[in-house]
């Protein structure tokens, strides 16, 4: 669409405004990280690295990083794993299956993040089991199978039936067909599915505060640092963080430019 | 895959199997806790809707109710009406520009939520940056506590957090407009706010929708912004039901406050995907 030069101008206000009140608060809090805060105010204007030399010492965040690593891995590894066999099974029958599969797997990701986690610890106390990382991981899983699942069955449904029929008609095993038929062509879609359920799972908070237990993750471990007031330490994480998000922000733009423009071919 | 019919119902058993007791058992729980009650700390499992006539009927916790439905509405519509203009000039431009652009609406989408709020925290507050600046250019003559860790400050940071989610559906609807009605409207010799109005707006409208009722689902299930700028008096129902699963320990009721909220945001769904499947008003 066109637009006249003053639409243009408005816009470009309203986008400016909007990037400022985000990006503000974060640039603040960042410099702040470089210079020496007490009391709220800036005691100097030499710049430093103390707080971000702080925060290899601390034994607990970097090992809130490290669970919030391998929760996320196993996460997403399940969740995507899930995710083909649900889409293979959905595509395959078709129709009111797919909807009923579709409808479930979409509900966690519908309703507030609040109600999903007080389901599962509610489901989990009723079984007995007590609140850690597993149930975390759990509470990721049924949170992100839904991205997942949804990338995985467009590209199946794009992909179409004819591939696997002639790989099944030239005497390919159902596994073979998946592995090297079908596997090959969904790739791109689980690369993209994969980055994405890592960065939810990367951040969950609000169920993640429901579901767990003695073990902190990174995102708990940070609520736990600001609820108490402003930390240099804080400051100096949400410096790599941003730094961190905006690299795999655009990672995967990236994939997902390439990805579909390799479809476009 | 070149399946009998028992194979089929052996795939078909496992992934209901897996999602029964993945997503619908869990939900089905929490809809029976809502049924139960307390005795002190043991949970009686006699079904009773006691819990719900004493939320419907406590006047502290419906006013606390109808404030968060009319806060999150107003974070809804504030967060879609500037992220309308966002969503155009992104649809607007091309290459590099229109990717950089992008980037800057995206990344702060995955950047890590607690520490958004934080950033926030820092500069509220009565000796806060953003005070300390009002007064410095003179807006006002001295810090004021409109936006000190209360309901406003969850409004604030709720609507600065969720216009950019706001920004992407409105784009997406944007995009799926075909330009030849652009064409059309101009060969039309239509104005281009009249063609805006006529063609574009009411075609974007599906997106206007998603985007209203998705920041709206994500405002008022939010429990963790409230806690932390809200202050000792921002209460909103979110935080009311957190009470309950902590301090309260009232697992029953915080449970049917919890079915009152998703009713709240089944209708809201509901009413969203009404509003984006009408047969577009473009005879207008």
């Amino acid at each position: 669409m066109t637009l006249s030069l003053t639409a243009r101008t408005l816009l470009a206000f309203v986008t400016a405004g909007l990037l400022l009140a985000v990006y503000g608060p974060i640039i603040v809090t960042i410099a702040g990280a470089f210079l020496p805060i007490k009391g709220g105010m800036i005691q100097s204007l030499t710049p430093s690295l103390d707080a971000f030399r702080s925060l290899g010492k601390d034994p607990g965040l970097v090992r809130s990083v490290m669970l919030t690593l391998v929760v996320g891995a196993v996460a997403t590894m399940v969740a995507v794993g899930l995710s083909i066999a649900l889409a293979l099974y959905a595509v395959r029958r078709g129709g009111r299956h797919a909807r009923i599969v579709a409808f479930i797997v979409f509900i966690p990701f519908v309703m507030p993040p609040m109600v999903t986690g007080l389901s599962l610890l509610i489901f989990f106390r009723d079984l007995g089991i007590d609140r850690s990382l597993v149930t975390v991981t759990v509470g990721h899983v049924v949170l992100i199978l839904a991205v997942a699942y949804r990338l995985v069955v467009t590209r199946l449904v794009d992909l179409g039936p004819s591939l696997i029929e002639a790989s099944l008609d030239l005497g390919a095993s159902t596994w073979q067909t998946f592995r090297l038929v079908v596997l090959p062509n969904i790739a791109g879609s689980l690369a993209v599915a994969a980055t994405l359920c890592f960065a939810l799972s990367f951040d969950e908070t609000l169920v993640t505060l429901l579901l767990t237990g003695t073990d902190s993750t990174f995102p708990i471990k940070l609520w736990g640092m600001t609820r108490l007031g402003i930390s240099p330490a804080a400051n100096a994480i949400l410096a790599i963080l941003l730094l961190v998000t905006i690299l795999l922000a655009s990672g995967g733009l990236f994939l997902a430019r390439r990805n579909s423009t390799a479809r476009a071919d | 895959m070149m399946s009998g019919t028992g194979a089929r119902i052996g795939a078909g058993v496992l992934v209901y199997g897996i999602l029964g007791v993945m997503i619908l058992v869990p939900f089905l729980s929490f809809l029976m806790m809502s049924l139960f009650s307390v005795d002190g700390v043991v949970i009686d499992r006699t079904p009773t809707l006691m819990n719900f006539e004493r939320a419907l009927s406590d006047p502290v916790i419906m006013g606390v109710f109808w404030r968060t439905i009319e806060l999150c509405a107003g974070v809804a519509v504030v967060a879609t009406l500037v992220a309308y203009p966002v969503a155009l000039l992104l649809q607007s431009l091309r290459g590099t520009a229109r990717f950089v652009l992008l980037i800057a609406i995206t990344a702060p989408l995955v950047l890590s939520y607690v520490m958004k709020i934080y950033a926030f925290r820092s500069i509220l507050g009565g000796n806060g940056l953003l005070n300390r600046l009002l007064v410095g250019i003179g807006v006002l003559s001295g810090p004021t506590d409109f936006f000190v860790f209360n309901l406003n400050a969850v409004f604030l940071v709720l609507t600065v957090l969720l216009a950019p989610f706001a920004v992407l559906p409105i784009f997406l609807s944007l995009e799926k407009i075909p330009g030849s009605l652009h064409e059309a409207a101009a060969d039309l010799s239509a104005g281009r706010l009249h063609a805006f109005l006529t063609v574009t707006l009411p075609l974007s409208r599906p997106g206007i929708a998603t985007a209203l009722s998705f920041t709206f689902v994500m405002a008022i299930g939010d429990f963790v912004t409230p806690q932390m700028v809200g202050g000792p008096n921002g209460f909103t129902f979110g935080r009311i039901i957190y009470s309950q699963f902590g301090l309260a320990f009232n697992w029953p009721f915080g449970s049917a406050l919890g079915v009152l909220l998703t009713i709240v945001v089944v209708l809201v769904l509901a009413l969203a995907a009404l509003a984006g499947r009408l047969p577009g008003g473009t005879s207008r």
